[in-house]
């Protein structure tokens, strides 16, 4: 996927305000930006994979290779932090393509 | 199908001919037909264009997949190996290793993923094989099963521990310590290369490992999966398909007691299963293919969902297939006798269907 340049740069409370409204709509529970999703009685890894592809697809970013760990998706606020990072255009790095 | 798409599947409905009984009782693919599709980039052919590759759509390469699982079931698994190993180093990957990786899977060189063991079948989170850091290299060490296409691949892809979390190495077949065994007559896809994998103290350069690794192994198992399931989910449309023509074509024209036997209605109701099941396959992985197309959060348990749906359906259809054509069908070689024993294997690979079941509860009891 393609970063669009035209496409309006979220800044981390929105992040995480949308992040908080996904995992409610997908989990049914409430959860709070430092709570660990993947905790105990959190999501399992199947899950992980959904919200790594609903990062991409929100923010227009491609998470690959080294950023695909657990500690990035661990609580709202680390997730928000990996999306602010990836935003920033990085120095050889790949936009990868979608899914 | 768009006409790239259809080009591709008459080249290999000409390549394929009517030699698939052949490679089934003999247990091998011609080398130069594997290599032949992979350099035409069509083993893999979700690879993006800026990585040499034909760049198709997920509902594009089902389509063709489901094709080549009608023609040949062991073909298409080694598609299945191939474009999984293509996926995971587009997922895990660091740019440089996927711009060296990718246009070596999309113009020839061939790929298997290796992650079963011998006590690591559905609970992967037991694997043994371990890859550590030595100095300025990586050295891996381990013994993996049931590695589909390992017997025709250059490129291994070991899922392996490392520290705390997993890792995905890429091995050359050629490396020092990498021995590779047939698996000797499997049940199904008996010419997909199915081998054992050794790997005895493999040094490697550190570029070989995906990401840097150390990355969740449930998180990495089910990003290739991903891939895996949903081509397998297709190759059992393929079977089906493939059912459905030789069941229509000897009802239709075999006659019993004065009529065809397709006139008879509890052989007509075998035909009507067996379409049925056709449709519902279809229809579940092309919603899967529009998820992964679309980029939909929901994509996960879409793949499940047609890869359980699908290879059910399959195993049945393909027992129903064979009881119609009952002693024209009953021998090795037989499109309906490859599809039976291919279709059972497709109820237990990339996920048994106890497995799938097991992921599908979880997902309908998180719902809520």
């Amino acid at each position: 996927m393609t970063t669009s340049s035209n496409q309006p740069v979220p800044d981390s409370s929105t992040v995480q305000a949308d992040m908080l409204e996904f995992l409610a709509k997908r989990t049914g529970t409430a959860w709070a930006a430092d709570a660990d999703v993947f905790g105990s009685g959190g999501l399992s890894s199947l899950f992980a994979m959904e919200l790594v592809v609903h990062l991409e697809t929100s923010y227009g970013i491609a998470i690959r290779g080294g950023d695909l760990r657990l500690e990035n998706f661990r609580t709202v606020r680390r997730m928000a932090a990996l999306v602010d990072r990836l935003r920033q255009p990085a120095p050889g790095g790949s936009g990868g393509s979608g899914a | 199908m768009r006409d790239p798409v259809a080009a591709a599947a008459s080249a290999v409905t000409a390549l394929v001919g009517d030699r698939a009984a052949d490679w089934d009782r003999t247990g091998r693919l011609p080398g130069d037909l594997v290599r032949r599709l992979g350099a035409a980039g069509q083993l893999a052919a979700q690879i993006p264009a800026k990585y040499g590759g034909p760049g198709w759509s997920s509902a594009d390469n089902g389509e063709f997949t489901a094709h080549v699982g009608s023609l040949c079931g062991s073909l298409r698994s080694v598609m299945t190996s191939q474009g999984m190993a293509a996926w995971t180093v587009e997922r895990l990957a660091d740019p440089a290793q996927a711009a060296e990786l990718l246009p070596r899977l999309a113009s020839g060189d061939t790929a298997a993923v290796a992650f079963s063991e011998p006590q690591a079948g559905s609970d992967l989170s037991a694997i043994e094989t371990t890859v550590t850091v030595d100095g300025d290299s990586l050295l891996l060490s381990g013994h993996k099963t049931w590695v589909t296409a390992a017997d025709y691949a250059d490129l291994i892809l070991v899922v392996a521990r490392m520290d705390e979390g997993g890792a995905v190495v890429a091995v050359d077949r050629t490396a020092p310590g990498v021995r590779v065994r047939r698996v000797a007559e499997p049940l199904g896809c008996r010419a997909a290369g199915h081998a054992e994998v050794r790997l005895h103290g493999v040094r490697l350069p550190l570029s070989r490992l995906l990401g840097g690794g150390r990355q969740p192994l449930s998180l990495l198992v089910t990003t290739a999966l991903a891939y895996g399931r949903i081509s397998v989910a297709w190759g059992c449309v393929g079977i089906l398909r493939a059912c459905v023509a030789a069941a229509v074509e000897h009802a239709g024209t075999r006659r019993q007691f004065g009529r065809p036997l397709g006139r008879h209605q509890l052989v007509a109701r075998h035909l009507a299963d067996l379409w049925t099941a056709e449709q519902i396959a279809a229809r579940a992985c092309e919603h899967a293919s529009r998820c992964w197309d679309e980029h939909d959060a929901g994509l996960v348990p879409a793949i499940v969902l047609a890869k359980y749906v699908s290879a059910t359906h399959a195993a049945k259809g393909a027992a129903a297939a064979v009881q119609v054509l009952a002693s024209a069908g009953a021998r090795d070689g037989h499109v309906v006798a490859r599809a039976y024993r291919d279709a059972k294997l497709m109820e237990i690979i990339e996920g048994s269907d106890e497995v799938c079941q097991l992921i599908l509860a979880d997902h309908a009891l998180r719902q809520g």
